[in-house]
């Protein structure tokens, strides 16, 4: 799997994020349950920490978040 | 071991260490080390660190990598990405090749600060190990263009 599927996964897959949006280090995400976010997981797709408050999880990914926001994109649709 | 790399600031302002910068993210260094700046509040022009290419350029943010492969984050304010541009101005473009104190950006601290985010401004040495960093001014003031860390 790729980076950006990794991604999903430790999020809880696909039907569990309901937005997510770059900026320069960190993608920014709202999920609909928090308790499927895999910090463990996200950190082995290679993000370097986590952050969350609530159901809004920042992954904390460097300047690639963009490039990998718009992989993420592709694969929700 | 490469040689070292002077990074220059890219704003004026007071020089902080990067632990008192108001987001975990960069104050824990997890993209890497750096420096701060709290800039002087009003219309202010970011410059580049480092020469190189600008591999990423957001309105509040910018990467250069140099020739080596080294690559310099600065992070214009904090939380900034939520203005979605409205008080920068782009001096660049993203592929540019640039000199050390090239202008990359204009924004207004004063709107930032008024809009209740921090205009500090992070320089991070990305993905370096959190000892390559040596800062030239861990506090006082800086000019854009004069001397902030070297990265070892």
């Amino acid at each position: 799997m790729g980076k950006a599927e990794d991604i999903v996964a430790g999020l809880g897959g696909a039907d569990n994020i309901i937005e997510i949006e770059p900026c320069a280090t960190r993608l920014r995400t709202d999920v609909r349950d928090a308790s499927l976010v895999n910090d463990a997981a996200l950190k082995k797709a290679g993000a370097h920490g986590v952050m969350r408050a609530g159901a809004a999880i920042q992954v904390i990914v460097g300047p690639e978040a963009d490039t990998l926001a718009s992989d993420i994109e592709d694969l929700l649709e | 071991m490469s040689e070292p790399l002077t990074v220059l600031a890219p704003i004026g302002g007071r020089a902080l260490p990067l632990a008192e910068v108001p987001d975990p993210v960069f104050a824990e260094a997890m993209v890497g080390p750096g420096a701060a700046i709290e800039p002087d509040l009003g219309m202010s022009v970011a410059v580049s660190p480092v020469a190189g290419r600008i591999v990423k350029l957001h309105p509040h943010a910018y990467v250069v990598v140099t020739e080596s492969g080294r690559g310099v984050l600065v992070h214009l304010g904090i939380d900034t990405v939520e203005l979605k541009g409205a008080g920068f101005e782009l001096l660049a473009a993203e592929g540019d090749e640039v000199a050390a104190g090239t202008p990359v950006i204009t924004w207004d601290t004063a709107a930032v600060a008024a809009g209740g985010r921090s205009p500090i401004c992070p320089v991070i040495a990305l993905d370096a190990p959190a000892d390559a960093v040596r800062t030239f001014a861990e506090s006082g003031r800086v000019e854009a263009g004069s001397e902030l860390f070297a990265w070892q």
